[in-house]
């Protein structure tokens, strides 16, 4: 399909002119089965047909998760699709293939590939479970980690207390995920998200069109919000206006009236947790002719957002700051993306005393891999103490129902997410999951050279054409489906009625490091 | 430094060192724990100082003008140089005594402190708490009660100086030091007791200083003058400061500002990124801030520097904000040796900002008055100075240029003498070998004081290094209050107005002033610009409009006259033109219809002739949907096409908010029109007539701006494009991160980092490109170079595109000015590729290219030998035309 990104008139071409397209036809919640892109997917486990196999398909008919099939019409059996084996739990039960085969022609091994794979806190592990989730829009099977990664520290020591059974009165059915985001009771819309969770920013340059698409889409259809990033709106954005937000960050690249006009939420970028003190940076290489002909620079020069604001040194400024945009559109909400310093409370509460509908706290383990290890791992607190300390703050100081509160950097999976709810945010903004249900294995190189092999965080012809825009779409929309039926089922199983019924509900958790865990 | 011999300078030390280790009982108990700041914002401050003392009242205007830079949460005051009577005690015991002034937050607390505190230690002349309104939900914005304030004339007792400084081993100081350390001990050892100790907080000092007053209250800073009466209070030299305290609920102003030091109080915009460094200096020397607040730190710093290690003002300014780079490379070696060395001595006190201060100060031993604005080196924080010399003077510094103005027509209300625009406006430039980021403004008093305060008093300016700022003492202001008569013969005027309302032009009057004015009297001027308005505000309002217009926005000999007088005389002469004009709902057919706040639900569509919609902004609120911006919107969605906003006072978002594409929209702005001016403009033409604030242009994409005047901090930053015409100069950081092509003439200079990280591509493949002229009008409205075209040591930083083309015929400017850039000569393309900018330069200033740019010395140059340009390093390497320019004539 012809999505090139270079394509100059399409790139300020207006609104009606894509309307015709088939990729913005309307996209609904339906989960669809999507397959990953390749044929092989990297799985824990590597399931071997030895050569003495007679064809007799006793595995199709045994196996459960469609390790093992034969297209119709087909005589020969096809190579296991491993990735979906569930590895050796299967063996303690009837319908394992190994067991079954005749011929004992099928053998299990570890795939050593798979280890090499994510990182601490994206640990194997839990990419797959959350490409499982992205193929199948189901909670994951049995034997998949979805809770917690091997950090040793953040959300993966903090546990939920589930109660021993949940309330009976409770229905899981009823159970509500909205957010509302415009607490403030003035004049400007009371938006709603239908789950607590919205995507982050990440820049056209950064990310390809294709990504960008994919996820605006999905935000549509799923009645949330996505997230320009630093780069500008990009024009094939636009039909999606009402589920964008514009982020004005401190470069002010691609920043124009008419992008923060039509944007449902402004959201400024003073800080980015993954590299507080630092601005947004995008290397020369990645700075393609149609990145550069967005952000009006020179192609091939590296692109560096100064930090802070130039023009906001201070509260008043940050306060006049925001009037200039609520000026420029007086529909729009205001968020404000701080990193977390120690005085992570008194930025929440300047914030909101200047203006701001949602504070949107950021920490420090989100971030691609273009944020320097120096910054990412030095400065400023863990995000899960900067939720409950400006939370805390904000109830002391009679605001905190007047403010929305989200929390990034680093939510992984729905358990994440009810983590940071029960700390005290009301909700979450979530970016790498995003991008790994995409098919990122943690690679870590997104910054460097023209990008991503796997065709996601580049603009580079050749690369960003290996996702399109529907297979994107529909990737994520499963996701989402499944991560809104994992979180309802932990708020079944705490007895909490709804997402805004567990904030700030710490009594539901406990931490690995000092309690140990009882009962639940 | 070099005159004194070495036992001096032991003595000096010793003298310090025994001053700091009297304090040591202030040292906390066991480790020192550091507490952390108090969380606090910017603020607004501003402050006057004047030669005859004036009333609290006019700090009322100005502070109100600040009021968006506060939230209501701490405000103050302060007055320094009162007048005895005032205060109802005698100028004698003004002079010689500590005005001690606590506030009781707790008023239980008074008896208590007295009794500990004040009694045993001072002989006291008057006391007693100060008068307030008696219900303060009276005054309107206050919503909490300020604190009582007791205020106490003391001098300390003769026998209790003795015994502190036998005690202290402070017996080598001379009276009036061992005094002062005897009142500051004693003021902090009142505010452990009973402020910074843990517990309960009852009271604290807020000043202790000689003629000089503090008062502080949870809410804006008007609200003080208003609470304790402070209307008719006079003093020479008042300062205020709006604090936006990000806490929530505040119930007491101790971390409001000003904070005393001895005799000084100051006023603080801005943070310091090291508060604990400087609180780790500070307790190097036992000094512990009790307030929690960087202000404090501040004052502490100026306290420690000013009367304990005795620095002339000079070195205090340069341990404050250091001269670096370029600018220190500028200086005479004797003096970057002194500098070095107090560089090297406080660099870890050295706040690191982005700060600007604002000091009241009473020097005791002269009687002279002082008001000091001190901003940082790297001038992140707002900035305006502004002087009016005459029968009185006035030198003032405020956050926002329209606080400045409020001040001076809240001062013109009462005495004729002031004028409601000042003589002279100006930045300072932080750290610089320049003006070293700091002006002082000294009321001193003059001849012989018949009685005290009584006496006269003349004002000095002087830049961080003493060298004076002058304005012409030839020039005499108007005296707008007595009556003008009818000149002698007046036909010709006449017949050329009358010819300009036939002939519908406006440039027969301009032309004709622009040549007489010199000549002219102000008798005449003022009957000429009656006339005007008489003959043309209802016959021909748009060429009475542009003719005055023109006349304010340019730069002509003005003879004896006073600019200043002359803006005032055709501005209001404007006034009363935009005022002939009818309101939505009353009868006219002109081109005209005006609309002010209270009339602004009465806006439509234009009808018939209507064009021009004349917004007066007086009643508007700075910003949010009562904003004249706002309703700039709304007129332009109706259709107007032609907007004029007057009376600003510094409401803000002009010109912007108006979309995508709005090709042939025009807005004018007279008088202080806020900050973001223009932001975001995609095809209108924006015109400031005057000078405009800070943050114009954000992200721009197209269109035209002109400004009859400087821009402040952060001009054009992230613009994409459009064409920018700018008279005079730009503040800090103009063009910074700009791309697209942006293409934009500032005929003064820009303080500094001009165009940092500009990614606008090649200017001869349309991208952009700032031209900088370095020139300026003097007093007598000719147009002559700076001594630099371009001061600071950032050039093109870290640019990756565009290119400066700035007039250099004398190659001033050198490679330490650059970061990532190179020098070039001016190629032919080059000059083809500015001079249409240039031509439009001509026409809009009348900064004539061959007259006024190509002329150096008398002598019509090459453009070549005029014009130097600068690039990045990146692009230089690729460059290829490097054809010169011998043959090519503007």
């Amino acid at each position: 399909m012809s999505t090139t990104t270079n394509n100059k008139s399409e790139l300020s071409a207006t609104a009606d002119e894509f309307l015709d397209k088939p990729e913005y036809a309307q996209v609904t919640r339906d989960v669809r089965p999507t397959v990953p892109r390749y044929r092989n997917e990297l799985g824990k486990y590597r399931v071997h047909r030895a050569s003495t196999c007679k064809q007799c398909g006793r595995c199709v008919e045994v196996c459960g998760y469609g390790v093992h099939t034969r297209p119709t019409g087909y005589k020969l059996l096809i190579r296991p699709f491993d990735y979906r084996c569930i590895g050796p739990d299967c063996e303690k039960s009837d319908t394992c293939c190994l067991k079954t085969c005749p011929e004992n022609a099928l053998s299990l091994t570890i795939n050593p590939a798979f280890e090499t794979i994510g990182d601490f806190r994206w640990t194997p592990e839990l990419i797959a479970s959350t490409w499982r989730m992205a193929e199948t829009g189901h909670a994951p099977g049995p034997g998949q980690e979805c809770e917690f990664g091997a950090s040793g520290g953040g959300f993966d020591r903090i546990c939920l207390k589930f109660p021993d059974s949940p309330p009976a009165t409770l229905r899981p059915e009823e159970i509500s995920t909205e957010v509302l985001l415009n607490r403030r009771n003035d004049s400007r819309q009371r938006l709603k998200i239908d789950v607590p969770w919205y995507g982050g920013g990440m820049s056209f340059g950064s990310t390809s069109i294709n990504t960008i698409l994919s996820r605006a889409r999905t935000a549509r259809a799923w009645n949330t919000l996505t997230c320009t990033g630093e780069g500008g709106y990009v024009d094939r954005l636009i039909p999606y206006a009402d589920h964008v937000i514009t982020q004005v960050a401190t470069g002010l690249f691609g920043i124009r009236e008419e992008t923060i006009q039509r944007a449902p939420v402004v959201e400024f970028k003073y800080a980015q947790g993954a590299k507080p003190g630092l601005g947004g940076h995008l290397l020369g290489d990645k700075n393609t002719p149609p990145v550069a002909a967005m952000r009006e620079a020179v192609v091939g020069v590296p692109l560096f957002s100064p930090f802070p604001f130039h023009s906001v040194y201070s509260i008043e400024d940050h306060k006049k700051h925001i009037d200039w945009i609520a000026h420029v559109n007086p529909r729009a909400l205001i968020s404000a993306k701080v990193s977390t310093p120690a005085d992570v409370d008194m930025v929440a509460v300047g914030s909101y005393y200047a203006g701001v509908h949602i504070v949107h706290l950021d920490g420090s383990y989100g971030g691609t891999g273009a944020a320097p290890n120096i910054a990412k791992k030095n400065i400023a607190m863990p995000i899960e103490y900067g939720i409950s300390r400006v939370h805390r703050f904000l109830v002391a100081e009679g605001i905190r129902d007047a403010v929305t509160v989200i929390a990034s950097g680093g939510l992984r999976s729905p358990y994440d997410i009810a983590k940071a709810i029960a700390l005290g945010a009301d909700g979450v903004v979530i970016g790498t999951a995003e991008v790994v249900a995409l098919g990122c294995i943690r690679c870590s190189n997104c910054e460097s050279g023209c990008g991503c092999p796997r065709g996601i965080t580049t603009t580079a012809a050749g690369y960003c054409d290996r996702i399109s825009i529907d297979w994107g779409t529909q990737r994520l929309i499963n996701l989402y489906s499944a991560w809104r039926e994992v979180l309802v089922d932990i708020l079944y199983r705490l007895g909490v009625e709804s997402v805004a019924a567990l904030r700030g509900r710490t009594d539901l958790l406990y931490h690995l490091d000092y309690e140990p865990e009882d009962g639940a | 430094m070099k005159s004194r011999n070495a036992s001096d300078m032991k003595l000096a030390l010793d003298r310090a060192q025994t001053i700091l280790r009297s304090r040591a009982e202030f040292r906390p108990q066991g480790e020192w724990l550091r507490k952390p700041m108090e969380a606090e914002g910017g603020c607004g401050v501003t402050g006057f100082a004047c030669t005859i003392p004036v009333g609290g009242k006019h700090i009322y205007e100005p502070s109100i003008q600040m009021r968006n830079r506060g939230n209501g949460k701490g405000g103050g005051i302060a007055a320094c140089g009162l007048v005895a009577e005032d205060l109802g005690v005698t100028p004698q015991i003004l002079k010689e005594d500590y005005i001690l002034q606590i506030a009781l937050l707790d008023p239980e607390a008074r008896g208590e402190v007295e009794r500990k505190y004040i009694e045993p230690f001072f002989d006291i002349d008057q006391g007693g708490i100060i008068p307030t309104v008696a219900d303060y939900r009276d005054v309107p914005l206050l919503e909490v009660r300020p604190p009582d304030v007791a205020r106490y004339f003391v001098r300390p007792k003769a026998r209790q100086l003795e015994f502190f400084a036998a005690e202290k081993g402070l017996s080598g100081l001379s009276q009036l030091d061992l005094e002062e350390e005897f009142v500051v001990q004693n003021s902090l050892r009142l505010n452990t007791d009973f402020y910074a100790s843990l517990g309960e907080k009852r009271a604290f000092v807020m000043s202790h200083a000689k003629n000089l007053i503090i008062l502080k209250i949870v809410g804006y800073a008007e609200a003080a003058v208003q609470y304790y009466q402070l209307s008719d209070t006079r003093a020479h030299v008042w300062i205020a400061h709006q604090r936006f305290p990000t806490k929530g609920r505040v119930w007491h102003p101790g971390g409001a500002h000003p904070f005393i030091g001895m005799n000084e109080a100051l006023v603080h915009n801005g943070d310091f990124a090291n508060y604990h460094s400087v609180c780790e200096y500070l307790a190097q020397r036992n000094i512990f801030p009790q307030f929690l607040t960087d202000t404090e730190a501040a004052i502490l710093l100026f306290d420690l520097w000013n009367r304990v290690y005795k620095y002339p003002l000079e070195y205090i300014i340069e341990a404050l904000a250091p001269t670096t780079e370029f600018d220190f490379d500028q200086l005479a070696a004797d003096k970057q040796q002194i500098y070095r060395q107090i560089q090297a001595m406080h660099m870890h006190g050295s706040p690191d900002g982005p700060w600007f201060f604002i000091i009241a100060r009473s020097l005791v031993e002269k009687g002279e008055f002082q008001l000091i604005g001190i901003t940082d080196t790297a001038m992140l924080r707002p900035q305006v100075f502004a002087l009016q010399e005459g029968e009185v003077s006035i030198g003032l510094i405020c956050s926002e240029k329209q606080a400045i103005d409020a001040t001076l027509e809240s001062l013109v209300s009462e005495d004729k003498r002031f004028t409601p625009i000042a003589d002279k406006y100006w930045n300072a430039r932080g750290g610089s070998h320049t003006d070293g980021g700091s002006f002082i403004f000294t009321v001193s008093p003059t001849g012989i004081a018949t009685n005290g305060d009584a006496g006269k008093y003349a004002m000095t300016i002087v830049d961080k290094f003493g060298n004076p700022v002058q304005i012409s003492k030839e020039q005499v202001h108007c005296d707008l209050s007595s009556p003008f008569n009818l000149p002698a013969d007046g036909r010709k005027e006449a017949a050329l107005i009358e010819q300009s309302v036939q002939e519908r032009e406006p440039r027969l009057l301009y032309d004709h002033l622009k040549k007489e004015m010199a000549g002219l009297d102000y008798n005449r001027l003022r009957w000429f610009s009656g006339q005007i308005v008489e003959q043309m505000k209802l016959k021909a309002p748009g060429v009475g409009i542009e003719a005055l217009t023109l006349l304010l926005d340019h730069h002509y000999p003005v003879g004896r006259k006073k600019r200043s007088s002359i803006l005032t005389i055709l501005r209001s002469a404007l006034e009363e033109i935009f005022t002939a004009q009818p309101l939505f709902d009353e009868s006219g057919d002109g081109t005209y219809r005006r609309i002010t706040w209270e009339s602004r639900d009465r806006l439509r569509t234009p009808a018939g002739a209507e064009k021009t919609l004349l917004i007066n902004a007086c009643g508007f609120s700075p910003e949010g949907a009562d904003c004249d911006a706002t309703l700039a919107v709304k007129a332009y969605q109706m259709g107007w096409k032609h907007l004029v906003h007057y009376n600003s006072r510094g409401t803000r978002f002009h010109a912007a908010g108006f979309g995508p594409k709005t090709d042939g929209l025009r807005v004018d702005c007279y008088d202080n029109a806020g900050d973001y001016l223009a932001s975001g403009m995609d095809g209108l033409e924006a015109y400031m007539h005057g000078n405009a604030q800070d943050q114009l242009g954000q992200i721009t994409k197209r269109g035209k701006m002109v400004i009859y005047g400087d821009v402040g901090q952060t001009f054009l930053y992230g613009a994409k494009g459009g064409e920018c015409y700018v008279m005079g100069n730009a503040a800090g950081r103009p063009m910074i991160n700009a791309v697209g092509r942006p293409r934009v003439i500032i005929n003064g200079t820009a303080l500094d980092f001009l165009a940092e990280s500009f990614m606008a591509g090649n200017p001869h493949e349309g991208g952009g490109f700032a031209i900088v002229n370095g020139m300026r009008y003097n007093e007598e409205g000719n147009l002559i170079p700076l001594d630099s075209p371009y001061p600071g040591s950032n050039l093109l930083s870290l640019a990756s595109g565009g290119a400066i083309f700035v007039r250099d015929p004398f190659k001033k400017l050198v490679d330490e000015q650059l970061n990532g850039g190179v020098y070039r000569r001016l190629t032919k393309s080059d000059w083809k590729l500015i001079l249409p900018y240039l031509r439009e330069n001509e026409r809009l200033f009348d900064i004539r290219i061959e007259r006024d740019l190509l002329t150096v010395d008398n002598v019509v140059r090459l453009p070549g030998e005029v014009y130097r340009k600068v690039i990045p390093t990146k692009d230089a390497e690729l460059e290829t035309d490097m054809e010169g320019l011998d043959e090519c004539y503007a």
